[in-house]
């Protein structure tokens, strides 16, 4: 009781945090039942006919779907696993760099491409790797042929994910950076009297003292499983490459842009909400169960 | 439990207050909208006494609300910073005819379809709406549309009349059920579709080479323009004909190089045509055999280097680059190219002049897809608005205020933007009396013309640009510009001109369906775009062409045959013949 009265001015503040998520994140919840209707705008949510799961069944019996399906799943595993592996590596690489200057710079230049929009870069990489781009400038340089990266569909996935990865590595590599900030100087002096070598502090100390981020981005990365990247591979692609690259929110893209249906267009958020959702609570279950780690 | 302390209450306090007054006045100002046009309830029943007068003055103001979607001004002359509320053109209104415009909202035109489909689904509608087809179909099945028979009856002026009647009264019927005029339809002539083909003639003369007639013809052309250096610069920079990645778009596409195979796969904008087949019955031009061999083509274009080899990349934009910067020099195309972007390549390179040419087709001049009607703005009237005539009076004003009197009354300077103004019709016959106008002046060798309605101003611009370019004055305008309006419009071998002989020569094919989507396109629509654009695009950049056979399996299993069905039910019950 006397912890309420002290911390009572606390939970009003709390209070415009809480109306904005109820009218921003809750409120239009409502509108999923869209989901559920044949939904015509002028009639509204009211008077718009239920038509069950008929528009899970339509989007679910599409001929592309499971191609378009496991597109998402592979470039958004790839991405995911990539984008905490390649930061790891990198923070752990430059928590090694004793020069201030230096490392400052590296950081701030890995950290650069993520304030960039998907816009411009999609328009820099398409002709980075044109045919007339200075990749194949490179290539031909050397007396191969020229590659039509962006055309082609065993390459353009990789460019996807790639570009994804180097465009976003920054952030999650600061968040680690301060996480191995954060572990105790004290266990490094006591690693080093025991003749610990770096390669050992960094097995037995540093990653294990950062395996909560790391938990923590694994955990909130699985969230987006079918979030493969809807802005990027909608500036990037193209018909050739539709065999590797349509994910989902492209494909739903087209199919809303082509015919206003709203009906599966909701349907499908809601379907990779409940995904996300399960993703999320199972592997939050399975940290805190095998691991005794919780979040919050 | 303890006092709060002051400071912390009053900072809740605010906080909480903030928050309420935010949301209070949003709620205000949408409980403001809807009631002006309430305010006049009286009005209707005054003017009914009235006599129907199509530029009459109404004895009380009346309101008509109005939502606009606005691009930038088109003059540069116009003053800056002008709002649409601040339009001189509804100032002469209010003189005029004492309409005042109110407008609920105003948005940029990139965010108007989708303010529009929220004011649809919240049906806070204004009195007076511009519509395309599709909303129109909805806001009619809604039963949201007023019926304007009678107040077009009585009010339309005879100009307005003339324009509506221009193609037969086609276009209105389309827009009316079970006798009810639910629309007035802005449209064009149809023939403004008609795909010709632009050639480069100096780049023809370097090479010593003859206008092709022939697909034939225009692959050794369009080699030459590959691999010959037509532009004589000692680089091999150059290719044969522009191409887009929409292979059926507006323009810098491939329609007109399959009309020359007697293939009618699109009328553009990704839409299929559709063709009357032997047994009367409509076939989509999409699976036609002749698209087989019109790919087959393509792609061996394409490995020869005539078309570019990451056109699957490019937009518009980028295709428009290389036919300015004097890289390409044949685009299949509509009339207006030389108003842009060929204009730019005029005043790039002195040297550029190109020619209009009919699609060259497989044993001489081909056909080219026509569609039965383009009217992609209709206007149509809120049958909760009080003044439905208002809308049909405003129409008249638009046209009255284009003729000779008003020329020296609405320019930019004064603040008159006229595509802010609706609603608004012009002549459906547009260029068309551009065209003879003009001709009619030139070869009387006068020098003012002679037209004082409603097209003056139209006519007086491209006779003025012509006269201009005619007489090699640049002082008003670049070559480039005057030329581009001499060579759409004016020219008898120009993009209208040669136009106009097609239509005459009956070298053209309609595209028979102009209905709305049927429910399957809506359906399977989507879809079926993808698989045609895979397959097509595919097919081009090199793998086999009877992958076409596949797509035509594909195509009709996937609803396509369906599709069909629907399309030949509304031929033989809907469709005007």
């Amino acid at each position: 009781m006397k912890s309420l009265k002290k911390e009572f001015p606390l939970h009003i503040m709390l209070i415009p945090g809480v109306i904005v998520t109820l009218i921003y994140a809750y409120g239009p919840m409502a509108g999923l039942v869209m989901a559920f209707q044949q939904f015509e705008p002028l009639s509204g949510f009211f008077k718009s006919d239920f038509v069950g799961l008929d528009n899970f069944r339509y989007v679910f019996n599409l001929p592309d779907f499971k191609q378009v399906l496991w597109n998402t799943l592979l470039i958004a595993v790839i991405k995911m696993v990539l984008s905490l592996l390649v930061p790891l590596i990198l923070a752990l690489l430059l928590n090694e760099i004793t020069k201030k200057w230096f490392s400052g710079f590296v950081q701030s230049a890995i950290f650069l491409p993520f304030f960039l929009s998907w816009t411009v870069l999609g328009g820099v990489i398409i002709e980075l790797f044109s045919l007339n781009g200075p990749i194949n400038g490179l290539i031909s340089s050397i007396g191969l042929e020229p590659i039509m990266f962006m055309l082609d569909n065993s390459w353009f996935r990789g460019i996807v994910i790639g570009s994804d990865v180097w465009k976003g590595m920054g952030y999650n590599m600061i968040i680690m950076l301060a996480a191995i900030t954060g572990i105790n100087g004290t266990l490094y002096e006591a690693a080093e009297v025991d003749g610990a070598g770096k390669w050992k502090q960094m097995l037995n100390i540093t990653l294990p003292g950062i395996a909560p981020i790391i938990i923590l981005l694994s955990v909130l990365g699985l969230g987006g499983i079918l979030n493969a990247g809807f802005e990027q591979i909608l500036i990037m692609y193209n018909p050739t490459v539709y065999a590797g690259a349509d994910i989902i929110d492209t494909f739903v893209y087209r199919l809303g842009m082509f015919s206003q249906q709203f009906g599966p267009a909701a349907a499908v958020g809601l379907f990779k909400s409940i995904i996300s959702l399960f993703m999320v609570s199972t592997t939050y279950y399975a940290a805190y169960k095998f691991n005794n780690y919780r979040i919050f | 439990m303890k006092k709060m302390r002051p400071w912390k209450m009053m900072l809740a306090v605010t906080m909480i207050l903030s928050l309420l007054s935010a949301c209070g006045s949003k709620g205000n100002e949408n409980a403001n909208a809807p009631s002006t046009p309430k305010e006049e309830p009286t009005n209707s029943a005054t003017n009914t006494a009235t006599a129907p007068d199509p530029l009459g003055k109404y004895p009380e103001t009346v309101t008509v609300t109005e939502v606009l979607a606005f691009n930038p001004p088109e003059d540069p002359r116009t003053p800056s910073g002008i709002t649409p509320e601040q339009n001189a053109y509804l100032k002469d209104l209010k003189e005029m005819m004492n309409i005042e415009v109110k407008y609920k909202w105003t948005v940029p035109s990139a965010q108007y379809e989708q303010k529009f489909s929220l004011a649809m689904a919240s049906g806070d509608l204004p009195d007076v709406i511009e519509v395309d087809q599709k909303n129109y179909e909805k806001l009619k099945k809604q039963g949201m549309l007023a019926d304007l028979t009678e107040a077009y009856a009585q009010y339309a002026s005879p100009a307005l009349k003339a324009y509506m009647e221009s193609d037969g009264g086609f276009a209105m019927k389309t827009f009316s059920e079970d006798g009810k005029q639910l629309g007035i339809p802005a449209f064009e002539d149809p023939f403004l579709s008609t795909q010709i083909l632009w050639v480069r003639q100096d780049w023809l003369n370097n090479l010593g080479l003859q206008a092709p007639k022939t697909i034939d013809e225009l692959e050794k052309v369009a080699q030459a323009f590959t691999h010959n250096d037509p532009d004589q610069n000692g680089k091999n920079d150059t290719y044969g004909i522009a191409l887009q990645k929409n292979l059926f778009f507006w323009g810098f596409d491939v329609r007109g190089f399959f009309n020359g195979f007697g293939a009618y796969p699109s009328v553009g904008d990704n839409q299929s045509a559709w063709i009357k087949g032997d047994d009367g019955k409509l076939i989509p031009g999409l699976i036609q055999p002749e698209v087989k061999t019109a790919l087959g083509k393509l792609q061996s274009w394409y490995k020869d280097g005539i078309i570019d080899k990451e056109f699957a990349l490019k937009d518009e934009n980028k295709a428009v680059e290389d036919l300015v910067a004097g890289k390409v020099g044949i685009s299949y195309g509509e009339w207006w190219y030389p108003n842009w972007p060929l204009n730019s390549s005029v005043d790039k390179d002195p040297k550029a002049e190109w020619i209009a040419l009919q699609l060259p087709g497989i044993d001489g001049p081909a056909k080219s897809l026509v569609p039965k009607i383009r009217s992609n703005k209709i206007f149509v009237v809120n049958k909760k608005a009080k003044n439905p005539e208002a809308a049909i009076k405003m129409l008249n004003f638009y046209i009255e205020v284009g003729s000779k009197k008003y020329k020296d009354k609405n320019k930019a300077a004064d603040g008159y933007v006229y595509n802010w103004f609706n609603p608004r019709i012009a002549n459906p016959a547009d260029i068309e009396t551009i065209y003879t106008e003009v001709n009619k002046a030139l070869d009387a060798n006068q020098t003012e013309i002679t037209v004082e309605d409603a097209n003056y101003k139209n006519v007086y611009d491209s006779f003025k640009a012509t006269t201009e370019y005619l007489a090699g004055d640049t002082s008003n305008a670049t070559k480039g510009i005057n030329w581009g309006s001499y060579f759409s419009r004016v020219a008898k071998d120009g993009g209208w001109g040669l136009t106009r002989q097609i239509k005459e020569n009956q070298q053209f094919v309609y595209n028979e369906f102009y209905g709305l989507p049927t429910a399957t396109i809506v359906e399977k629509g989507g879809q079926l775009d993808k698989l045609m654009q895979e397959s097509f695009t595919k097919i081009v950049m090199g793998s086999s062409v009877d992958d076409f056979d596949k797509f035509v399996d594909s195509w009709k299993a996937l609803g396509g045959n369906k599709i069909i069905d629907e399309v030949n039910e509304w031929y033989s019950t809907e469709a005007t013949k």
